[in-house]
């Protein structure tokens, strides 16, 4: 609390974005869950301007389109409460679900999590799986961007000066789905590597399927190697293709060792992970 | 020397509208402690993970600390221990702890009992399981947390 800070809680998206272009040191406080420690952990020395979204009303979760359109300021138990995310987007209501604890969740923002941009930040997975497209606002106006393209390297996203996460877009698609994490606790702990699993049906009797591995890479990424495999399998996963796909997930996460966990530990642990999701699905 | 910038708050606490100006930087938990005498809630981390500064914030629970008080509504209302304790539930939550031996240092407790009491306000006879999730953001370093699961079985039993 040693610098003067200044705050702001700009009326409109233009001039929230306008007031973050113009201070280059200010950031956007939504939950605070992230912002605030690192803060108060003296992680971000020339903070200025913290500028509250309150006013901009991005909590709704809603049809938009052949979309569903999820604010970035709702809260992860918003998210995993809503009937509309509970019907299509399982993975996400289960990875919503593990963030953090109770009191994280009831505070703690989707935006914010994205925005965070950590390789193993709990709902990145299950957004990948789903397809996101985050819909950012800035200085020259409104533009989409596939989550898949959004994160450039450990906490380093395409935002530019001024702009903010407005909704994401998730195409509206009833899915089945699930999330797993490994932490070393079951709660209050940043994932060591974790996992996300979606699929739907598609034209034709085939199953799309789709899966993210957190922590094991820069970003959190796809399994596509996996996912080719699944996809092109018939329509019920015989245990050779199941124990073929762990495998494959296993060669394509490139984890390190770190305060957290080790590499041999991460790379082991998706196969596992893997499994885990598609027998979950299986049963459900 | 600047004057420091403070910005002025008015939300309901514990039934009643108050008003503050606090500094931009100040969290709901700071201002509740410094700012207006309500010392029940505790800081034991200041980061967020430990739970003992939990308080009701529009009906849900949330770590004051990570609150900044400066992002207070007029229609927000947040209900510390304070609040709750004329409340026959908050009550019953209380006197099992004592009962059940789940208080030690007491520092955990004014969290425990906070979740414990919007816990059974939302389900009256949760499982053993669900006790444990719905208390998993409240860290105790003294009592190895199954006095206090009792203390709260024994609270839904009552």
């Amino acid at each position: 609390m040693t610098k003067q800070l200044h705050f702001a809680r700009p009326l409109s998206v233009s001039e929230a974005t306008t007031l973050l272009a113009n201070h280059p040191t200010a950031r956007i406080i939504a939950g605070g869950t992230d912002l605030l420690v690192k803060w108060k952990n003296g992680i971000l020395p020339d903070l200025t301007h913290l500028v509250d979204l309150g006013n901009l009303k991005l909590t709704s979760i809603a049809q938009e389109g052949d979309h569903i359109a999820i604010g970035s300021g709702c809260t992860m138990s918003q998210i995993a409460e809503h009937p509309l995310v509970k019907k299509k987007f399982p993975a996400l209501v289960t990875a919503a679900l593990q963030v953090g604890a109770l009191q994280i969740r009831n505070l703690a923002t989707l935006g914010g999590n994205v925005a965070n941009a950590s390789p193993a930040g709990d709902t990145i997975p299950a957004l990948l799986t789903l397809e996101a497209q985050v819909r950012l606002a800035g200085i020259k106006g409104v533009r989409l961007v596939p989550l898949a393209k959004f994160f450039t390297g450990p906490g380093k996203t395409e935002m530019e000066a001024g702009d903010l996460i407005e909704a994401f877009l998730i195409p509206d698609r009833e899915t089945k789905g699930t999330f797993f994490k490994l932490g070393e606790r079951r709660a209050h702990a940043i994932s060591k590597v974790s996992l996300a699993l979606s699929s739907w049906a598609m034209p034709g009797s085939r199953i799309a399927w789709r899966i993210a591995l957190g922590a094991v890479a820069p970003t959190v990424i796809r399994a596509r190697r996996a996912e080719t495999l699944l996809e092109g399998a018939s329509e019920s996963l015989t245990e050779k293709i199941i124990e073929q796909a762990c495998q494959l997930v296993c060669e394509e996460a490139t984890p390190i060792s770190d305060i957290r966990s080790e590499k041999e530990y991460r790379k082991k642990m998706v196969g596992v992970l893997l499994k885990r999701a598609l027998e979950k699905l299986k049963k459900a | 020397m600047n004057k420091p910038e403070l910005v002025t708050v008015s939300f309901k606490l514990n039934g009643k509208k108050v008003e503050a100006e606090i500094p931009p930087g100040r969290t709901l938990l700071e201002m509740l402690r410094r700012d207006l005498g309500l010392v029940a809630t505790k800081e034991g981390c200041a980061k967020g993970e430990c739970g003992a500064c939990t308080v009701i914030f529009n009906g849900k629970t949330l770590n004051s600390c990570l609150k900044l008080a400066a992002q207070l509504l007029p229609e927000d209302e947040v209900v510390t221990l304070e609040g709750i304790e004329k409340d026959p539930l908050a009550h019953r939550v209380q006197k099992a702890f004592v009962e059940e031996g789940a208080v030690q240092c007491g520092f955990c407790t004014p969290g425990m009992v906070v979740s414990s009491y919007v816990l059974l306000k939302e389900t009256p006879r949760p499982t053993e399981e669900h006790m444990k999730e719905a208390l998993s953001g409240n860290l105790c370093r003294c009592t190895g947390y199954s006095k206090i699961i009792k203390a709260v079985k024994r609270a839904s039993e009552e």
